[in-house]
């Protein structure tokens, strides 16, 4: 099976948060980037899935600028058989449609069997791009996926629903799933992998359709006004309990 | 091009709450905008279905057909781009819910639009707020482009009041769609057999520590994680000792969890657990030790007698329940 | 009588010897050092083709062995420099049988007799053989010759009873830690040596007209000849290799070698063996000290670090250093036969604390930390090692850059929080805070305390404004991209804030920065608190009597040899208790070698045994020196009592007579 995976580029966790000047979006200056968690598990599906089949290619594709290539760098060093980064310097100025465009023109050009991706991205956290792709592919697709199996000419995947029920979905090839976080366990870089990556194929292209107007801007970014405090709450143990009710009524929406 | 449209959600007969909070979302876009607020709802036999708000959008489209009975992308997206492409209208709001990531952001892309998804609040203008960066970040979002809006609200940023009350007549609206067109065969929901227990994907935690000094207490705590309905976890030293079993141990040498609620009773916080329960989206903490480190990570905390505010709490999630 | 033998001449040569034999004293000049009466050409022809033939069957035996280790892959690090301390570590441990002695006084001593009485029997075998053909050298009647001969008869009776110590201990006393199964060999080859001394002795009282003597020299001389085949496949080979695995170990204590080039990745196959771990590996002796020492083994766990250097010897004797077969049992494609290599196993290697109490027991040279380690190596750095809590904590290394997969964040509050200035390059000392320090609520306050120590000192310090961790979990689990991604990091901080020295509360630490980065670049010097504050002991407070056990930890003990500074730091805070396993002798508490991080450990916990013991010194507080060690008897000592002994760093033990400073940053001085 030919899998592609489409990983995205983003500020580490626990980057430091500094808004810059123009208010858009944060200071890139001492960012440091990784791959987007819920792609990381993209990735290892793939991986997965071609070792269980003993066979196929695992191609992974980011667009962005140049940075992304370590990132790209990375999966082949997890595993991955090539790499190929899609040209685009200035990624805040698509919007999700503009970025599954220049993806699904590159990923079009490799006519995969499978097309992975995590759900969302750690940044902007749309949880789009995997579905516009497949539609913009024209290819069914099925998202929140726990587990994949093959079979014959397709594919009987887990979708996990809401809580806690899950659901199998029979679909045909080629298709595109967008893979739940946390439904395999992510392997760790190695000394190996990290080596063999050094001889791994790494192309850029360029998108040859120009961008068009974004369908939705962003105007500004902000700090949340609320920050994580510890409130103590007080009193006598009943009162305490009814204040606690409370909170698990309209904040923790527990009851 | 005007009008409100929300696309509500219901599986067998059954709503999805999260639709009653899209509804108050429309709802006040539309007042707020001087438009109508129209309502959608997709399935097979729909329109039987007990209205269950006091507010009312002005009209309700019962979206039928036989196909859109079980969920499918293609089926729903096919189906609600009829409706638009009918009703023309300016916003089309969707509850943030599984279905709606499924196939909202295909449905867009049918209008060259781009879904705003998972947006908390919506300001004058209208703009939109979404969270970026695991909410560190708040983000104005507009629509820029000719063509209907797509926006999805995230679960409990409107306020919907459940009521059993009201009705509301639908309109039917048959979509024209083939069963050749619809690629992917969903089966039977179903959940995993419980045999083991799994901490990782509990939405609730109640979890035990030291503080609950023997084993004969344990029940104090398992009470209150009964009238919550939550799972019941435990500290290190609990499943040493054997109080309760290995795999509810939350922690570097267990589980790790990332719960909507974590609720610490009698925990002090020792690194090894934190590392298990720092994913957690609230902390509510009970310790008599006012310098527990639990209390660092607490969203809200208890100093006090687990023995007095414990029961106290059970018998007022009790009350608050029935 | 000395007198009369003194005048005894046996091997003149053309004198028959007999002829001037005296018959006096009833007490005779050994048969061994002549020819037997009436020895013929026949006899000398048969003795030479013996000799032929022991040698034959010694070599035969021995050069499969030799070629091994000589083909086994050259170590790309060795250097015979320092010869000093080389030379130091043979007079020591060989010459002296230092390690054999220390830890087993009274079967180590028999040990060393033997050694000593094999030592003085080299020229009286040699003189033996020599003389069967006549061309025996001694002099039973010169100076040295007469005194030699009795001199070898007094370390003959040691022998004698040593061995036969030994032989009982061996087999009736039987000690656990040399295994279940009964050598018969090793009791033949006993025996051959209590044969080998008896007919030396023997000789001494048999005329020497008679037969007896023939019999007696033969008896000696097959002894002789039979064991020195038997050498090669036994545990007996230590007595050839040893000498040489001691003086040729690699310099530095369970010191982690480079990796060499693109294609080393550790020990995965046969083809990683290096020459000194093949020499190691033969060289075992199998006495278990190493073993006996281990907190994995003596809980329970798979490791037996005995069987990881067996499973090594019979994998290259099976299989032999150029093989491709993987080392460790799960990654092979049939599982071995041998039940030693089935112990070389990758649970077993991940089981080690690398607390390095088997490296520094073994008394012939075997270094367990870098085998078990390489191992480790071998495992994680090709992604064989599988482990929900290792590929944790890696993904906690790669992207957090902290053991603890937290934020830099909160240890960005926690240095607000305590007022700690940033390392400018005006401060005398660069504080390291560590993942504990700086993260864990515990170390924390156990930094917290250290601060206040310098504060009240007067000394000057600073925090780095970013710290990740020195990557000494992933060293010692053997993943080097991680390690060697922090060590680089790590490096450049300290670079770039230009720091000179730094102190730091984790022995863990010390010993990376200080040893482990060597291999990337030059770390500023760094010292543990232990050092710092003995240093200043006559400023701090003298406390009351309170009694203190102290608990060595491995990696500032053994790894680092710093036992006296943190033992002055507890004096001045009350009255130091030792416990039973102190000093070099220290157990793990279970935390070393990424273990703190990795799941839950089969068997007893090794904390549990550690707090035990040091619970039942009735001492009021356990003093400790590592964060690590402090973690993991906090959990251990309140399962083990009701009623625990207080749990203190040294630095919090100074701290408390500290009397608080309303202002952070002033000092008392």
């Amino acid at each position: 099976m030919k899998i592609v995976v489409a990983i995205k580029q983003v500020p580490e966790r626990d980057a430091p948060i500094r808004i810059a000047a123009d208010g858009r979006w944060i200071e890139e200056g001492d960012l440091s980037y990784t791959i987007n968690e819920p792609d990381a598990y993209a990735l290892e599906e793939a991986l997965q899935l071609k070792e269980k089949t003993g066979s196929g290619e695992v191609i992974v594709v980011c667009a962005g600028p140049e940075r992304v290539e370590s990132t790209l760098r990375e999966a082949l060093a997890k595993g991955a058989d090539r790499a190929i980064r899609i040209e685009a310097d200035d990624l805040q100025s698509l919007d999700t449609l503009g970025v599954a465009s220049i993806l699904a023109e590159a990923i079009k050009a490799e006519s995969p069997d499978l097309i992975l991706t995590g759900l969302q991205s750690d940044d902007l956290g749309l949880g789009q791009t995997g579905v516009v792709l497949a539609e913009l592919l024209a290819i069914p697709h099925a998202t929140i996926i726990m587990q994949v199996e093959p079979t014959g000419a397709g594919l009987k995947v887990k979708r996990e629903l809401e809580d806690g029920w899950f659901q199998h979905v029979e679909m045909p090839l080629p298709a595109l799933l967008t893979i739940q976080s946390g439904g395999n366990k992510l392997r760790y870089a190695t000394l190996m992998g990290i080596k063999k990556a050094k001889t791994k194929e790494l192309k850029t292209v360029s998108p040859t359709t120009p961008p068009t107007a974004p369908a939705i801007t962003l105007e500004r970014v902000y700090l949340p006004e609320k920050q994580k405090k510890t409130e103590m709450l007080t009193g006598s143990p009943d009162e305490i309990a009814a204040r606690v009710v409370e909170k698990l009524k309209f904040e923790v929406r527990a009851l | 091009m005007s009008g409100v449209l929300v696309v509500m959600e219901q599986r067998s007969g059954t709503w999805n709450r999260m639709s009653f909070e899209a509804l108050a979302a429309g709802l006040d876009l539309a007042a707020k905008l001087g438009l109508e607020c129209t309502a959608a709802i997709v399935g097979d036999a729909v329109q039987s279905l007990p209205w269950q708000s006091d507010t009312q959008p002005k009209t309700v489209y019962a979206v039928e057909d036989s196909l859109l009975k079980d969920y499918t992308s293609d089926g729903f997206v096919t189906a609600l781009e009829q409706l638009i492409r009918k009703l023309q209208p300016g916003y089309v709001l969707f509850p943030h819910t599984y279905q709606v990531r499924d196939f909202a952001p295909a449905l867009a892309t049918r209008f060259g639009q781009v879904l705003i998804s998972d947006v908390i609040a919506i300001h004058d203008g209208p703009v939109f707020v979404r969270q970026l960066l695991q909410g560190k970040l708040n983000a104005d979002y507009r629509h820029s482009s000719t063509g209907p809006c797509f926006v999805s609200v995230q679960a409990g940023s409107f306020r919907a009041e459940a009521s059993s009350g009201g009705s509301m007549s639908m309109e039917a609206f048959a979509p024209a769609l083939e069963s050749s067109t619809i690629r992917n065969k969903p089966g039977e929901r179903f959940r995993e057999s419980a045999q083991t227990v799994d901490l990782t994907a509990a939405p609730l935690i109640v979890s035990v520590g030291r503080g609950i000094g023997e084993q004969d207490n344990l029940p104090v705590v398992e009470e209150l994680a009964t009238a919550l309905g939550a799972e019941l976890a435990a500290s290190r030293p609990i499943c040493d000792n054997g109080w309760l079993p290995m795999e509810r141990q939350v922690g570097s040498s267990g589980q790790t969890v990332s719960p909507k609620l974590y609720l610490a009773v009698g925990i002090s916080g020792a690194i090894q657990h934190l590392v298990g329960m720092k994913g957690a989206k609230t902390v509510i903490a009970i310790n008599k030790d006012e310098n527990a480190p639990i209390f660092e990570v607490a969203d809200y905390g208890i100093v006090g007698d687990l023995f007095e505010i414990v029961p106290a709490l059970t018998k007022a999630i009790q009350a608050a329940k029935s | 009588m000395l007198a009369g033998a003194l005048r005894v001449v046996i091997p003149v040569r053309g004198i028959p010897a007999t002829t001037l034999l005296p018959d006096t004293t009833g007490i005779h000049y050994s048969a061994t050092l002549a020819e037997p009466a009436g020895f013929s050409s026949a006899e000398s022809v048969l003795l030479v083709l013996c000799v032929l033939l022991s040698a034959g069957l010694f070599f035969w035996r021995f050069a499969p062995i030799l070629r091994n280790i000589l083909r086994s892959r050259p170590d790309a690090d060795f250097s015979l420099r320092p010869i000093g301390r080389r030379v130091w570590a043979f007079v020591s441990e060989v010459l002296c049988q230092s390690r054999v002695i220390r830890q087993r006084p009274l079967p180590g001593l028999a040990h060393a007799f033997v050694f000593w009485g094999f030592l003085a029997f080299a020229l009286v075998s040699l003189n033996h053989l020599a003389s069967g053909v006549r061309l025996g050298f001694l002099d039973p009647q010169g100076r040295l010759g007469s005194f030699y001969f009795l001199f070898a008869a007094a370390w003959a009776v040691l022998v004698a009873v040593s061995i036969a110590g030994l032989f009982i201990r061996r087999f009736f006393m039987r000690p656990v830690w040399l295994g279940e199964k009964l050598s018969y060999e090793s009791g033949f080859i006993a025996f051959l040596i209590f044969l080998l001394m008896v007919t030396y002795l023997g000789a001494f009282f048999v005329d020497k007209g008679s037969t007896g003597v023939n019999l007696l020299w033969w008896m000696h001389t097959l002894s002789l000849l039979i064991f020195l085949p038997l050498i090669p496949h036994t545990k007996h080979l230590h007595l050839v290799l040893s000498p040489l695995t001691v003086f040729l170990k690699r310099d530095g204590f369970a010191k982690i070698p480079p990796l060499a080039g693109d294609e080393d990745f550790g020990l995965v196959a046969g083809k990683d063996i290096t020459q000194l771990i093949s020499l190691q590996t033969y060289s075992c002796v199998e006495c278990g000290r190493c073993t006996e020492h281990c907190p994995a083994a003596t809980t329970g766990k798979l490791l037996n670090p005995k069987e990881i250097v067996l499973g090594l010897r019979s994998y290259l004797n099976e299989l032999g250093p150029a093989s491709e077969t993987p080392l460790l049992a799960e990654a092979r494609d049939t599982a071995p036969a041998d039940a030693h290599q089935q112990l070389l196993s990758m649970e077993a290697a991940f089981a080690c604390t690398t607390c390095g109490s088997c490296e520094f027991q073994c008394p012939v040279g075997v270094q367990h930390v870098p085998i078990i380690v390489g191992l480790r190596r071998g495992a994680t750095n090709t992604g064989a090692w599988e482990d929900t809590y290792g590929t944790k904590l890696f993904l906690a290394l790669e992207k957090s850059g902290n053991a603890l997969g937290l934020s830099a964040m909160e240890r960005d509050k926690f240095i607000q929080k305590q007022q700690f200035p940033l390392f400018d390059g005006t401060q005398e000392y660069c504080l390291w805070l560590g993942c504990m320090g700086g993260y864990d609520p515990r170390g924390r306050e156990i930094i917290a305390d250290f601060a206040r120590v310098m504060r009240h000192l007067g000394t000057t310090f600073g925090v780095l404004k970013k710290e990740k961790c020195t990557g000494d979990p992933a060293r010692r689990l053997g993943n080097d991209l991680v390690f060697q991604t922090l060590a680089e990091s790590g490096l450049k901080a300290f670079e770039t804030a230009k720091v000179q020295k730094i102190v730091a509360i984790c022995p863990h630490c010390v010993r990376t920065i200080a040893n482990d980065w060597r291999e990337y670049g030059i770390a500023p010097v760094i010292e543990h608190h232990s050092e710092f504050m003995a240093r200043h002991r006559d400023h701090l407070p003298q406390q009351a009597g309170e009694s203190i056990v102290y608990h060595d930890p491995c990696y500032l003990g053994r790894y680092q040899e710093i036992y006296d500074e943190p033992r002055a730091v507890i004096a001045q805070a009350g009255t130091l208790v030792e416990a039973p396993r102190s000093h070099e002798r220290s157990f793990c508490c279970g935390a070393g070698g990424g273990l703190a991080f990795l799941g839950e450990e089969p068997g007893e916990r090794v904390s549990h045994v550690r707090a035990k013991e040091l619970a039942a010194t009735g001492a009021k507080v356990v003093g400790t020196a590592c964060p690590f060690c402090n973690t993991m008897f906090r959990d251990a000592l309140s399962a083990i009592s009701d009623t625990p002994p207080q749990l203190l760093d040294i630095a919090q033990l100074t701290a408390r007579a500290i009397p608080a400073s309303p202002d952070p940053m002033g000092g008392t001085q």
